[in-house]
């Protein structure tokens, strides 16, 4: 026992990615559980995330000694594939359900995995080529573009704001130079309008509501009033494990998904608020010092990636949670309930220990 | 390397913006988000007002508490008043306009919970129950409602509850009174509301983000009022109803030794749990919340003839046998003057003259007493002037200045005089114990929930008026001969001497063709008097009150033995006295 704590505790002074990375996936159950209200059952959140969890372990031990550079060949099949199931769920889609595939007994999301898939095509595409030079540049966009279009047309905020951090975090750190930056962002001002013409009323009101949420503060503003509340309420020390009325009551919606961070907040207060974004602040910073030992650019690339997916999802999810950000709707990684966006994180972490594994196997 | 440095800023910089973020919501606007989290969740809900019990001087329950269902919304929580009302006026039939006025109504508080009805059924209850889906807001709520275990017997006596008026609010808030309370609206509920109001229960519960309710946070027992004992026999208030039967009119017992109400009945009567039902004027034209005993005001008709004689016996304008011709008319001045017995008496003296309620004989010895007397002797009975029973509302009636009054008219209770039946039965009980006034009462004492008397009424003589020895032998020879052979002979009851005096009401004696009012006062036994009684009766004779008081008498003092072992009630108030 002792000596297992002891390993537990080496392996975290280590900073084993998949180690830290599981000890959020243990706060994520804990939580979960508190947010299922303890009653258990077999349709609930929290069996079925637990499921979750035992699928990405077994890959996690499938895929222990995979080697990440052999993904650099294979990206671009998972490319058309991602973009094939992109277009499926387009077109199958109604309303705002047409995020998923049904697959039987589970519900596949394929723009969670285009996330990792866009990461490991355009970190393929870019290494050992030049960014300055415009094709580059160009063709890079049209790789990302794609699925983000598609994306957006579901329509996934997040995720399609997700998949321009990427491209951002990707060229930055392959060297794309600030006249470039500034001429895409003038570009994207430019074709502003033309993104705002083709949302949906429901992401305009979104955006509206958050510059001025007490608009209503039954209607739209209600979910950011309530998650302020929510938050706001926990004081210091939080009202106690499994003793959140907010979430409980239901005042909150989608207290399980997209804003599992109330709870948190809620039940352990500010003292677990920090503890919890210190953790996943050192999670984070694990992955920043994985890019910089990368002996690979594919890999320095890909770890660029996962880093910005994370990093964009915790900040964006915990910033609209705190009214700082708008609500798009986006997880929070190995939190929130969901099958897709856990397996693709965790599929992102083994990636992610073998890149730190080969950069030092030399 | 510059470049991954720059990520790590740029992620430290959000980390402390998160943080910083927290540390204003959680910390420095806890206390305001914190009120606001209990706001939603938390509500409080108030349980009724619970009220002491009231008994009558047996111990048997007059008025007590018991547990309902009310049907009731919280308007902050509710979404479509147009579908909640069209669901409801179907399970609860109630008037959907009503609903929609009542749900849509903008309210003080918004997380206060209104009462849409009352005391629901069971069925109504479970087809809440099941439709609570499609009724965010509503619900069935644990409440209080008053019971009264005899119904409309006791419905003049003890009043009615009712939700509290806007004008009765103004006068009662120093008192603690909120809006919508519900408290006493007449009878003794209203006169003694104040000791019988207890304080508020309520119950704190956790309600979800639809307002149902999740779970009870703290409850509040509320706390009784005080108890009350009344003066009132309930077997007596019974009997009295029952004989009254469907008549209208009134009845009043009381005991002639020191002005306790034994019974007070007014018909007709309402349903004290149904108010709404008969507070509907269209439906119920006859007034049955009018409490004839305290609020009518009737000529006294003949029954005043016990003053005429009074005052003439004692003014010496007549002896026991000076007797005086009916001829069944009378010409005075240029009127003429009617004896209700169209062939006369012929020659009557006192003695058959009250029996037989001789007009001729009354109006000519009232002529020579003269009005200004007559008046006098009717005020020193206290007859025109509340008697100040303790119920709301009395009124006074009225006796005329000499000015206005006619001696023929008034010598036998005719004209602009007229008095309560209170009145009259308080004067037949100054004359049975001889000339003691007692305030009528009818609350005993009023006792706390831990035995502490708080308030006790004792008899109140208000008065000693002297009457002459001899005067009043011969009239209450003259009243037992009512009974006996008079006027008043349907009274009569075998093994019981009554005296007691019959009364026509009549509104002017220009408007003899309308319906006449009957009257009836006595007491009994006649040498040692308990009970006195009026009954009254409108738009009958007084012959048929009469009869009415005999079998009240009868049933009081003979109780019928109808199974061996079973004793009648009746008796218990005969040990009590």
């Amino acid at each position: 026992m002792r000596q297992k704590l002891k390993y537990m505790i080496n392996r975290f002074k280590e900073r084993d990615i998949i180690f830290i990375s599981y000890i959020l996936i243990f706060f994520g159950v804990i939580i979960l559980f508190s947010a299922s209200k303890g009653v258990i059952t077999k349709e609930g959140f929290f069996i079925k995330q637990i499921l979750w969890i035992f699928i990405g372990t077994i890959f996690v031990y499938i895929f222990k000694n995979g080697d990440y550079r052999s993904l650099e060949k294979w990206s671009y099949l998972f490319y058309f594939i991602i973009l094939f199931l992109l277009t499926i769920v387009l077109f199958k889609g109604e309303g705002r359900a047409s995020r998923w595939i049904g697959l039987g007994w589970f519900y596949f999301q394929p723009s969670e995995f285009a996330k990792l898939v866009v990461i490991l095509t355009l970190s393929s595409f870019l290494s050992n080529k030049d960014i300055r030079r415009f094709p580059v540049l160009f063709l890079s966009l049209i790789i990302v573009g794609i699925p983000f279009l598609l994306v957006f047309k579901q329509p996934n905020l997040g995720t399609a704001i997700i998949f321009i951090l990427i491209f951002l975090g990707i060229s930055y750190i392959a060297g794309i130079t600030r006249k470039q930056l500034i001429s895409l962002f003038l570009f994207a001002i430019f074709i502003s309008p033309f993104i705002w013409a083709i949302m949906k009323d429901y992401q305009r009101e979104r955006i509206l509501t958050f510059l001025n949420p007490m608009r209503d503060p039954l209607g739209k503003g209600y979910n950011l009033l309530q998650s302020k509340i929510t938050i706001g309420s926990g004081g210091l020390i939080g009202k106690g494990f499994m003793k959140g009325t907010q979430t409980k009551l239901a005042f909150l919606p989608e207290y399980h998904t997209d804003f599992i961070f109330c709870v948190i907040a809620e039940e352990f207060g500010f003292i677990g608020v920090v503890i919890f974004v210190l953790l996943y602040f050192y999670f984070l910073n694990k992955i920043l010092e994985i890019i910089h030992i990368s002996k690979t650019e594919f890999g320095k690339y890909v770890a660029t990636g996962i880093f910005v997916m994370f990093a964009g999802h915790f900040l964006i999810n915990l910033g609209m949670t705190l009214g700082i950000f708008p609500i798009v709707g986006i997880p929070l990684p190995f939190i929130s309930y969901g099958g897709s966006s856990l397996i693709v994180s965790i599929l992102s972490i083994i990636i992610l220990s073998s890149i730190e594994k080969y950069s030092t196997l030399f | 390397m510059g470049r991954e440095l720059f990520l790590k800023r740029f992620l430290t910089f959000f980390i402390y913006v998160i943080i910083l973020r927290c540390f204003y919501l959680q910390i420095i606007r806890f206390p305001y988000y914190y009120q606001l989290s209990i706001k939603n969740c938390i509500r409080t809900i108030e349980t009724g007002i619970p009220r002491g019990i009231i008994y009558d001087r047996n111990g048997r329950i007059l008025a007590k508490d018991a547990p309902s269902a009310n049907l009731v919304f919280v308007p902050y929580d509710l979404k479509n008043a147009e579908k909640v009302a069209d669901i409801l006026s179907n399970i609860c039939n109630l008037d959907k306009e009503y609903l929609i006025k009542k749900l849509t109504k903008k309210y003080i508080n918004p997380f206060d919970r209104i009462i849409l009805k009352r005391d629901l059924s069971t069925k109504e209850i479970s087809l809440i129950e099941e439709n609570l889906y499609d009724l965010p807001g509503v619900f069935v709520q644990e409440g209080i409602k008053r019971v009264y275990p005899f119904g409309k017997k006791t419905a003049h006596l003890l009043g009615y509850l009712g939700e509290i008026s806007q004008s009765q609010l103004e006068k009662l808030k120093d008192k603690g009174y909120e809006m919508g309370d519900y408290i006493g609206q007449d009878g003794i509920e209203k006169e003694y509301d104040e000791y019988l109001r207890g304080i508020p229960g309520g119950i704190q519960v956790e309600v979800d983000a639809l307002g149902h309710q999740r779970r009870v946070w703290g409850k509040k027992e509320g706390i009784p009022g005080n108890d009350i004992f009344l003066t009132i026999d309930a077997t007596i208030q019974e009997i009295a109803y029952d004989e009254l039967g469907d008549r209208k009119g009134c009845v009043a017992v009381m005991d002639p030794r020191n002005g306790e109400i034994l019974a007070l009945v007014s018909n007709p009567s309402f349903d004290p749990g149904n108010i709404v039902f008969y507070l509907d004027e269209k439906r119920h034209p006859e007034k049955p919340f009018f409490n004839r005993v305290i609020k009518g005001q009737y000529p006294p008709g003949s029954i005043f003839k016990i003053i005429t004689e009074i005052a003439a016996l004692e003014t010496g304008t007549i002896k026991e046998f000076d007797r005086i011709e009916c001829t069944g008319v009378m010409e005075v001045k240029d009127r003429i003057f009617h004896c209700w017995k169209e062939e006369g008496h012929g020659w009557v003296d006192i003695n058959l003259a009250l029996p037989f309620s001789c007009n001729i004989f009354f109006g000519t010895i009232g002529m020579k007493v003269g009005v200004s007397k007559l008046i006098e002797y009717a005020k020193k009975f206290e007859l025109g002037k509340p008697t100040g029973i303790d119920l709301p509302g009395e009124a006074s009636g009225y006796i005329p200045e000499p000015s206005e009054a006619d001696p023929l008219n008034l010598s036998i209770g005719q004209g602009p005089i007229t008095t309560t039946p209170i009145q009259l039965l308080s004067l037949i009980s100054t004359v049975a114990n001889g000339g003691n006034i007692w305030q009528p009462f009818i609350l005993k004492k009023i006792i706390s929930k831990k035995g502490e008397i708080l308030k006790e009424l004792q008899p109140n003589l208000k008065k000693t008026v002297y009457i002459d020895q001899e005067a009043l032998e011969i009239l209450r020879k003259g009243l037992k001969n009512v009974v006996e052979f008079g006027t008043g002979v349907r009274a009569k009851v075998e093994g019981l001497e009554i005296a007691g005096k019959t009364g026509t009401a009549q509104r002017a004696a220009t408007e003899l063709e309308l319906p006449t009012h009957g009257a009836f006062v006595c007491y009994a036994p006649f040498d040692k008097p308990k009970i006195a009684v009026i009954v009254f009766i409108d738009y009958g004779s007084s012959p048929q009150a009469a009869e009415i008081a005999g079998r009240i008498l009868k049933r009081i003092f003979i109780p019928e033995k109808i199974e061996e072992g079973n004793e009648t009630e009746t008796e218990i108030y005969d040990k009590q006295i």
